[in-house]
């Protein structure tokens, strides 16, 4: 913590300019919180505007022993980008413009403050698509997810932000403030050790990202969608297989049990006849193949036990006819609930990020199940069921002390589960703070504690003064 | 009805830190940080209904909201943003000396 915050304001304001520079309590308070319910004062926010910006920064926090906490929109649900020791918040938001967009070469060369859903409005100009899509694409940033390593529906068809960044260009806490160019702006390239992916899901522990080369795809000619509900887990763990037995890799596989549709239902308005565990596919496919892949969706869900099925031969359609009303509503549904059972304003919902090979997925339902009883805890569950990433997600109000310990234990046994499963303790959202013993589990369990030893030396040899976003990740 | 301050404090605290709203938001992209959007604007009505000051960058926060509910649409908690932005606005008007609310 600085010894003199009036002075650090001051040095602040005449190496960024003053426009630069918010010290006002309550602005700077909207930016020292996130979703995750997680709230810790910082002493100023700054709004770095070039990267030349962002160097002088880390040179001063380098020189002047100053926490420095980048951030993207603070979407974070595990405690990445909340800022702790009375640093300052660094926000991307001014750092916004897609440089160039080139369909030739399959990229776009963004500044991380770009809105991902924003970076896709423009690519649809031209029948393109940056493919990773979190919950929250609508305010989510391109730095951001670069490092959160965010995820989304597409996520089974089209893997993580580790699989679309193709060069960063970042800077340093260094005595200098450097300024490297990593990566390629080409598909194949092999520079050594790969330092971009190294990045990419740091969490803002290692540099700063100033630019990103992201590789973009086209928009698909057309999607078939389908919305089947199914009396039995079971059941939609068939349907699962009998789609991917076809050799068709959907572009969209969506869950939610039972129970969370039932909630969801009474939350949004849903214009279909919604019970029982719902499974949401879309299928890209060219226009001539349309029909046919409808009726084979069809064919396939009914005989996995479907008692009810509805299939859309356009994406619009679906929209119209409200297909992705219920598993969009998923967020509101278990907020609503949430503070249904709590019976308070102040309510805050835990969501897990656990992911198992989706041959699992009954057994981690089930099992999710089971805590529920264990911990006395209502669980909404859904998620992303083609790459087998679940949301298991829990109420709670943070003043009751009780209540918020049982979360506590709640949310690590969920993550123990998935390790038991094969599988992982974050899929999409990070480790943060909220998950920093899990990862521990997730190491211990693989017998390789020391990968933690690593970590740590990574972060030392790229922060040797732990000036970026202190206390998360290892 | 006019709000009173445990309304205007319970409806702000309903609110999730999601940001869905601020993609709506028509002044977001034209001001200088957070508080110019409905995410901002909600937690800055609560900041004022618990006695917080009301600095400048607070009221400029306030009464830039063209409350066109835009953001209201996109909220998962369902709140009324508009109508808390107005009843902040009120506590403004109504306090005895303008900078301070307590």
């Amino acid at each position: 913590m600085p010894s003199n915050p009036k002075r650090l304001l001051e040095d602040l304001k005449s190496l960024l300019g003053r426009n630069k520079v918010i010290e006002d309590e309550a602005i700077v308070r909207l930016y020292s919180r996130e979703p995750s319910g997680l709230e810790s004062p910082a002493l100023a926010v700054v709004f770095p505007e070039t990267t030349g910006d962002v160097s002088r920064l880390a040179k001063y926090a380098y020189s002047h022993d100053l926490r420095l906490f980048p951030q993207g929109s603070s979407t974070s649900l595990s405690g990445s980008a909340v800022p702790l020791d009375e640093g300052v918040v660094v926000t991307f938001e001014h750092m916004n413009r897609v440089r160039e967009i080139s369909v030739v070469d399959s990229i776009t060369v963004v500044e991380p403050g770009v809105r991902i859903d924003e970076l896709n409005l423009e690519l649809a100009g031209k029948g393109y698509m940056f493919p990773v899509d979190p919950a929250s694409s609508a305010v989510a940033t391109v730095g951001g997810a670069i490092n959160s390593g965010a995820g989304g529906m597409r996520s089974a068809k089209y893997g993580t932000m580790r699989d679309w960044v193709l060069g960063l260009e970042i800077v340093l806490p260094d005595e200098h403030g450097s300024v490297l160019r990593l990566g390629c702006r080409t598909l194949k390239c092999r520079q050594g050790y790969d330092l971009v992916r190294l990045i990419v899901g740091s969490e803002g522990t290692l540099a700063m990202v100033t630019e990103a080369v992201l590789k973009i795809a086209p928009l698909p000619e057309q999607v078939v969608v389908a919305l089947a509900f199914y009396p039995e887990l079971r059941d939609v763990a068939e349907a699962v297989v009998a789609v991917k037995e076809q050799g068709v890799q959907p572009y969209i596989m969506e869950f939610m049990d039972d129970r969370t549709v039932e909630a969801a239902a009474k939350t949004v308005e849903v214009s279909v006849e919604a019970s029982g565990h719902m499974f949401l596919v879309g299928v890209d496919v060219n226009r001539e193949a349309a029909e046919r892949t409808a009726s084979w969706l069809s064919r396939t869900l009914s005989s996995a036990g479907a008692t009810r099925l509805y299939v859309a031969g356009t994406v619009n359609e679906a929209e119209e006819r409200g297909f992705f009303t219920l598993r969009r509503s998923l967020l509101p549904a278990q907020m609503r609930v949430a503070r249904e059972i709590t019976g308070s304003p102040r309510t805050l919902v835990y969501i897990g990020d656990i992911a198992v090979p989706p041959s699992k997925l009954v057994d981690a339902v089930e099992e999710l199940r089971s805590l529920e009883a264990k911990y006395g805890l209502f669980t909404m569950i859904g998620g992303h069921i083609g790459d087998g990433n679940l949301h298991p997600a829990v109420g709670l109000d943070p003043r009751n002390k009780e209540q918020a310990r049982r979360v506590e234990e709640w949310y690590l046994e969920v993550m123990e589960l998935a390790l038991k499963l094969g599988g992982t303790i974050s899929s999409e959202h990070g480790i943060g703070l909220l998950k920093r013993e899990g990862l521990r589990r997730e190491f211990q369990h693989l017998g390789s504690e020391k990968a933690l030893e690593l970590m740590k030396g990574l972060k030392r040899l790229f922060d040797p003064k732990g000036v970026l976003n202190p206390g998360k990740v290892v | 009805m006019p709000w009173s301050r445990a309304r205007i404090l319970e409806e702000a605290e309903k609110c999730a830190y999601c940001g869905f709203c601020e993609a709506a938001c028509p002044t977001l992209p034209y001001g200088r940080h957070r508080g110019y959007g409905p995410r901002g604007r909600v937690a800055l009505s609560g900041h004022l209904a618990a006695g917080g000051q009301a600095s400048s960058e607070v009221l400029v926060s306030l009464y830039t909201c063209l409350t066109c509910a835009a953001c209201t649409l996109k909220c998962p908690a369902g709140i009324d943003i508009p109508s808390l932005v107005r009843a902040a606005r009120s506590l403004v008007a109504a306090a005895p000396h303008k900078k301070r609310i307590i």
